[in-house]
């Protein structure tokens, strides 16, 4: 194959298989590490001021608990993963999928329904049909739009995204114009539904989203075997024999889906992609998309798990959890900034 | 391989105008010629990287846009002078991603044995663990040149590999370009903007201006007087250096 | 650097040694002829779009629910020319004075940051200056419009100044990215404020600084916005300097500028435009991104030639987009910023896609392009 020297020696080689077993099992470990983390933080918000002595009691607030638990997991690993990827593909560490413009779009959707057909309606009140009719409006509306643009700018990601920008600011202000002709009460209610909660979340919700995220994933699987590759960048991609048009459009759709799962179940959460891709990141310093993925979705669970621990026993519900992830992310966002010594 | 009347039009400007020539199989050839004479754009469509607007590329017998991408990346290897990476990446890492086109993310012990032969042979073992960006100009083109050997292609595409290296890096560059064509048996095509390199190191050249073929054949045969003053518009003097014909311009 | 070589590019040859000032002197100096030539040439378009804007300012004043006509007026009725002083007169003045200000105040950030996808929409000034708005209303519940104004002002210019601050640390490797940045920047703003109006159940009231409308433009409510008049005028006398800062640090300190105070000084004209916008009208997107691009389309980047136009181009949008406002529902209105957002957006992406097929004379070289020789 290779004539020319030969320097590898068999000595030498081993110790480098060494060294790449060692590192790979660095990330296991911190993996390893933040998982329990994550146990230790769904058991204390599971048991944190449970009512042992009543049964009766005990199963209620397992009922109660154990769904909400369950869904932040979820959007954790949903949010997380998809920000990973977002980045990977725009080949950028400071955006977050928040761009691609679903909250507006969620919040887009909503209004619509209170608007035309009332708070009283089906589509408000009943929270099944409700996660129903946004996931298939933002799935489809996204759908569309996206691969619809990525044709039309000849697979421009940078260009999709800002035409992304210019729409998501397009379903703001037609919301915003609806809000401002709203009936007072229908607005308080609507109100309710477009700050991010958790608590209105139930079984059926999550088994549906498991399903569509699994869907996802499981067509998503070769183009994310790419992802290492594509972080390469365009040219070096193509040259590794990637089909990049294809894989890019994709993967990002497969974004798309995969914030609107997390979206229609628990409402508008901005900003922590962006943090826990990043410190998923830091922490791990490697290029291997698996672990990318599975840290920021480990990490995610520990702020959501966490944060929403804090906020119903230290701030006793005063603050929503969204509040803190936008805080904290646009902090983190402006620290991001001022560290990148490379190019953005 | 050969190109038929490879035409590439950018806003309406016609940047390369259905040009036509072979590549020797083999032998390290030079594209040259002044800024915007097109020589990257014939590089970009020659490796599938850039779309042609109209003639062909043909690659073994194939129109290079009909080879399955994954096919074609065994063959042909291409290496921009566009390389920015935001991962953190050590140079072994990066030369793994040679091995891409053939086994995935799923290294051989075979893919081991050529990524470390290609890491020796670009003289990187000493820091194959380092990250890339932390790595100097000439480090990082090295480390990007193992990673197209551990490609094992027979064609390799570089585009001004001796951009933004000083002499001694450009020089080495150079002759490692050389070696993997007289000891791999590569056919290597590059873009090069210092006329002496490609005289010396190369075998054919081929000079580019305003988008169409000025000149083309042995380095012999281009590097003359009234060939180079032609192409560049200024006044050449050519000496003889170790059986090369080198030019001086002013 | 990088972001901004891109744009130096952009410029053809000629258009960059015309922004050499000295260069520009000596042409007018030696060829006076020349420059009367030029007088006819130069403003035809800018004649052409003063007698449309005035053609639709009068219609403006005559188009509404009660019916004005100038008969009426002429012959001194009392009713009618109440109407006109107390509700079609101010509203005609803060169109103006809107579609003015916030056009020339993105020309301005476009020069300034030499990137054509800033505005006070893509570079967190409205935003900003929403949560200043917002700050007003939960600290000083009884706070006039004036006072209002100045916590507008306030933080639409620190916004606008850590905006363009980052922006000029950090290497973009592509234009697009300052927009971006710039959105997500003014996300987070708008987080912050959205949760504030939470907290203090006033997100509805707050929404009418969100949307941007003329209807509740009447005598004594709107004066604050004759404040863009001043600042306009500001912005025109130091075009030049804006457009030699937009070169470079280094390329106006070789032509003794003082590169911080000018950038500074342009940043907070255009913020205190905005906030003075935002305030009395709420805020209206787009005008300061698109209107500033067409006009470079067929003009090109230089500011002073190209300043009164975006001005007057400004106006016209906005006056159109205020007609259609009213007419669409008559005899209801639908909020400006409504048919802005459309409008706006839809030629926005226009534009995106011109520049995308034809790059160079559209806004800036498409920069990703791979290997272009």
């Amino acid at each position: 194959m290779l004539k020319g020297k030969e320097l590898a020696l068999p000595a030498k080689h081993r110790n480098r298989q060494y060294a790449i077993e060692t590192k790979k099992k660095n990330s296991i470990g911190k993996l390893l590490s933040i998982a329990a983390l994550v146990v230790l933080a769904v058991i204390l918000y599971m048991t944190l001021n449970v009512r042992v002595d009543n049964p009766k009691l005990f199963w209620y607030s397992m009922s109660i608990r154990t769904p909400k638990v369950i869904a932040m997991l979820l959007v954790a690993f949903c949010i997380g993963g998809a920000s990973v990827v977002f980045q990977s593909v725009i080949n950028n560490t400071v955006v977050t999928p928040c761009l691609l413009g679903m909250n507006s779009l969620y919040t887009l959707i909503h209004t619509t329904a209170v608007f035309f057909f009332g708070a009283g309606s089906l589509a408000a009140r009943n929270t099944n049909v409700a996660f129903a009719v946004d996931l298939a409006l933002m799935g489809t509306i996204a759908t569309f739009i996206y691969s619809f643009m990525f044709k039309k700018t000849k697979y421009n990601v940078l260009y999709v995204l800002l035409i992304g920008t210019v729409l998501s600011s397009f379903f703001s202000s037609t919301q915003a114009t609806m809000t401002r002709i709203m009936d007072p009460n229908e607005y308080d209610t609507l109100l309710a539904t477009l700050v991010a909660s958790f608590s209105n979340i139930n079984t059926e919700i999550i088994v549906f989203a498991v399903v569509v995220a699994a869907l996802v994933i499981f067509v998503l699987r070769k183009d994310l075997a790419l992802l290492n590759v594509i972080t390469l960048g365009k040219e070096q991609a193509i040259n590794l024999g990637v089909d990049y048009d294809r894989a890019i459009k994709r993967l990002l759709l497969g974004v798309v889906l995969f914030i609107a799962i997390a979206t229609a179940m628990v409402g508008p959460i901005s900003f922590l992609g962006l943090i826990i891709a990043n410190l998923s990141r830091q922490l791990l310093r490697t290029y291997r998309h698996g672990y990318l993925i599975a840290g920021s979705a480990l990490i995610g669970m520990v702020l959501l798990v966490g944060g929403q621990l804090i906020v119903e026993h230290v701030f006793v519900y005063s603050v929503p959890i969204s509040v803190f992830i936008t805080v904290g992310g646009g902090l983190y966002f402006l620290y991001l900034l001022l560290t990148q010594k490379r190019r953005l | 391989m050969f190109a038929k009347n490879l035409t590439k039009i950018y806003y309406g400007k016609t940047v390369v105008d259905s040009v036509n020539f072979e590549i020797p199989k083999g032998k390290v050839l030079s594209l040259i010629g002044p800024n915007g004479a097109g020589k990257s754009t014939v590089m970009g469509m020659i490796s599938r990287l850039v779309a042609s607007d109209a003639g062909l590329v043909d690659f073994e017998g194939t129109a290079i846009h009909k080879w399955k991408s994954r096919d074609l990346s065994k063959r042909l290897a291409i290496l921009t002078q566009t390389n920015n990476i935001q991962m953190k990446l050590t140079v072994r890492e990066l030369v793994s991603f040679g091995r891409f086109p053939y086994s995935g993310s799923h290294l051989t012990a075979k893919d081991i044995e050529i990524i470390d032969q290609a890491i020796g042979y670009m003289e990187l073992t000493q820091m194959q663990e380092q990250f890339i960006d932390e790595l100097s100009g000439g480090q990082r083109q090295r480390a990007y040149i193992a990673m197209v050997i551990a490609q094992d292609t027979e064609y390799v595409l570089l585009d001004e590999p001796t951009n933004n290296l000083d002499i001694y890096h450009a020089t080495n560059m150079m002759k490692t370009v050389r070696r993997m064509c007289d000891e791999l048996g590569k056919t290597i095509i590059l873009v090069l903007h210092e006329i002496n390199y490609a005289a010396f190191y190369s075998d054919y050249i081929c000079a580019f201006v305003g988008g169409r073929i000025a000149k083309f054949g042995t380095v012999k045969e281009v590097m003359t007087k009234e060939n180079l003053s032609e192409i560049y518009g200024v006044n050449f003097e050519i000496q003889e250096v170790e059986g090369k014909p080198l030019s001086i311009y002013y | 650097m990088i972001c901004k070589n891109l744009e130096m590019t952009a410029m053809t040859i000629e258009e960059r040694s015309i922004a050499n000032v000295g260069t520009f002197f000596m042409i007018y100096l030696i060829s006076p002829w020349g420059r009367l030539l030029d007088l006819s040439k130069n403003y035809s378009s800018t004649i052409v779009l003063l007698i449309s804007a005035i053609a639709l300012s009068v219609l403006s004043i005559f188009i509404g629910v009660i019916n004005l006509t100038p008969a009426d007026l002429l012959a001194g009725n009392f009713d009618q020319m109440e109407i006109l002083v107390i509700s079609r007169l101010p509203r005609l003045l803060a169109i103006l004075c809107t579609g003015i200000g916030m056009s020339v105040a993105g020309l301005i950030m476009q020069q300034l940051c030499m990137n054509k996808f800033v505005s006070p929409t893509t570079g967190a000034t409205i935003s900003s200056a929403q949560f200043g708005i917002l700050l007003a209303l939960l600290f000083m519940p009884s706070s006039t419009i004036w006072s209002r104004a100045i916590f507008a002002a306030i933080c639409a210019i620190l916004g606008t100044w850590i905006f363009v601050w980052f922006v000029q640390r950090i290497q973009f490797k592509d234009v697009i990215m300052v927009p971006l940045v710039g959105i997500m920047f003014g996300n987070v703003i708008g987080g912050v404020s959205g949760y504030l109006a939470y907290q203090y159940e006033m997100t509805q009231a707050v929404s009418s600084w969100l949307v941007g409308s003329f209807s509740t433009i009447l005598q004594g409510r709107y004066e604050f916005v004759y404040l863009v008049v001043p600042l306009v005028i500001i912005a025109f006398i130091f075009a030049n300097h804006f457009n030699i800062v937009g070169m470079g640090k280094d390329f106006s300190q070789n032509l003794g500028i003082n590169y911080n105070f000018v950038l500074f000084m342009g940043l907070s004209i255009a913020a205190m435009i905005t906030a003075s916008v935002v305030v009395v009208v709420g805020s209206i997107s787009y005008i300061g991104l698109i209107v500033p691009n067409i006009v470079a389309m067929f003009k090109g980047d230089k500011i002073r030639g190209t300043l009164a136009d975006t001005a007057l181009s400004g106006a016209l949008f906005v006056l159109t987009c205020d007609l259609i406002a009213r007419v669409v529902i008559a005899p209801y209105e639908l909020p400006i910023e409504l048919i802005v957002g459309i409008l706006g957006s839809l030629i926005f992406v226009a534009i995106l896609a011109y520049r995308l097929n034809h790059g160079r004379k559209a806004i800036g070289r498409r920069s990703a392009e791979g290997i272009v020789q």
